[in-house]
């Protein structure tokens, strides 16, 4: 679980500086752009420019993006096909020898980019933001640290739970549980995997529990980092800089602005 | 088919839900009210149940997803599938709010584990939390029974389909009112009763009075 390709790389890299919370609103900022924009030309410079950031700004290892491109890309690839096969059409084009509806295509194009764009940015954001970085930022925002304390403590579970069913599914083979089963069988072991590690997670919450505050977490209103949040004047370069990327492209696609 | 129409839709849906829990009898009932009172306890619990629902929904959502890109209506019957965990957290901890607490690091995980809508599923995780808040929030806090959580999950459910609408634009309305039922139902029996379900199988393990304290 912990080799998966979508998490932090640490590579000292533009976006690295930038803090968490810049990139929130870099984050919001870049998807409130893709859903305003009216043309696929417009669509399509956009997800460029976000092809740039992975690589250029974010650079992101072209490994890790090409293990996660599927990720990224399937839900794009599916709407399209989807809208290419059944939007009502009444010019045609002809792709690879084959007849297509043009509007079915431009909607599904449509779609694959505003997809596509919104997906890839919030990949660079888990690139590239470290989710302590992010908790201090939230909790210094206002949110109470001992709720932002709960997302590190689920994160730090992950592993647990893999481990746990790998242990659960270990303890049925031990007891003879056929290698392959009718689906009835299947969906019953899986119902007794499920109930046997919600349990023992429940059991091991109860420990973790009473050894942190056994540390005196909680204790207190607020807490000390050793790391603690500022903001970054790159951040906020970074943002300015998108929100003009952003307005130049609305106001070009419209007409309001010649390049 | 515009947002304000849809949002109208799922608050009608939601008040309508919402007024059947409140007049119906589903015991056990307590006093109820707000409670934020969180204990150090009660939030590991959330960070556990949400680590996990966040492993099987990240694994369930692509499902989810092939079936909602052909029509809204085969995504609906699987649209229930996300909620039980808020149910089951509300069960064990009973505290306002922890339906849409869990519901974000629910979705945090998601995010974490490679869901394919990125960081936009924590608006799934805000939509559900908030259905399933405001059903509990027509009772006051103050009922258990099955079939406040089945109502619970109804409304998850249901409302959750805004943030895809949003998301991803839908504009069959006839698509999303024939959806809307399938999207109840599925969440009633999928989120509501499973969530109530685990719920009182943990409590007949007895691990509940060490793990809750009331």
């Amino acid at each position: 679980m912990s080799e998966h390709s979508l998490q932090y790389i640490d590579n000292g890299s533009i976006f690295n500086r930038m803090d968490a919370l810049s990139k929130i609103v870099w984050v919001i900022l870049v998807i409130l752009v893709s859903l305003q924009l009216k043309t696929n030309e417009a669509r399509a410079l956009a997800l460029a420019a976000l092809i740039v950031v992975t690589f250029v700004l974010a650079r992101v290892p072209l490994r890790s993006f090409l293990q996660s491109a599927p990720i990224i890309l399937v839900m794009g690839s599916l709407l399209f096909f989807v809208h290419l096969l059944t939007a009502p059409s009444t010019d045609m084009i002809q792709i690879g020898g084959m007849e297509f509806g043009k509007q079915g295509f431009d909607k599904g194009l449509q779609y694959f980019l505003r997809v596509t764009t919104i997906v890839l940015t919030s990949f660079i954001f888990v690139w590239t933001t470290n989710i302590r970085d992010l908790m201090v930022g939230l909790v210094r925002i206002g949110m109470p640290y001992r709720f932002a304390f709960t997302i590190f403590m689920a994160l730090r579970f992950l592993p647990i739970i893999q481990q746990e069913v790998d242990a659960v599914k270990a303890a049925h083979a031990i007891r003879g549980r056929a290698a392959r089963s009718p689906w009835a069988h299947r969906f019953r072991l899986w119902q007794r995997y499920l109930f046997t590690v919600i349990v023992n997670g429940l059991r091991k919450a109860e420990n973790t529990a009473l050894a942190i505050e056994s540390r005196g977490f909680g204790a207190y209103p607020s807490r000390t980092y050793v790391k603690d949040y500022r903001l970054t004047f790159l951040g906020v370069l970074i943002v300015t800089l998108f929100l003009l990327l952003g307005l130049g492209l609305l106001l070009w696609e419209r007409g309001l602005l010649a390049l | 088919m515009s947002l304000p129409v849809i949002l109208g839709i799922n608050l009608a849906i939601l008040v309508v839900l919402g007024l059947i829990a409140r007049f119906v009898q589903s015991d056990p009932t307590s006093k109820g009210g707000f409670n934020f009172n969180y204990t150090t306890s009660d939030l590991v619990i959330l960070a556990v149940i949400g680590a996990l629902a966040g492993v099987i929904n990240t694994g369930m959502g692509n499902i989810w997803y092939a079936a909602n890109t052909i029509s809204p209506i085969y995504g609906a019957a699987l649209q229930g599938t996300f909620m039980w965990a808020y149910l089951l957290a509300y069960f064990l901890v009973r505290k306002s709010g922890s339906m849409l607490f869990i519901g974000l690091v629910e979705a945090a995980m998601e995010v974490l584990l490679g869901n394919q809508a990125g960081v936009q599923t924590l608006g799934w995780g805000l939509a559900q939390g908030l259905g399933a808040e405001v059903v509990m929030l027509f009772c006051n806090y103050g009922k258990f029974g099955w079939l406040v959580f089945g109502l619970a999950g109804a409304a998850a459910s249901q409302f959750g389909t805004l943030w895809s609408f949003v998301l991803y634009s839908w504009s069959s309305l006839q698509d999303y009112l024939i959806a809307a039922p399938i999207n109840v139902i599925s969440g009633f029996i999928f989120s509501g009763l499973l969530g109530w379900w685990l719920g009182k199988t943990v409590e007949r393990t007895g691990l509940l009075r060490t793990t809750r304290r009331e």
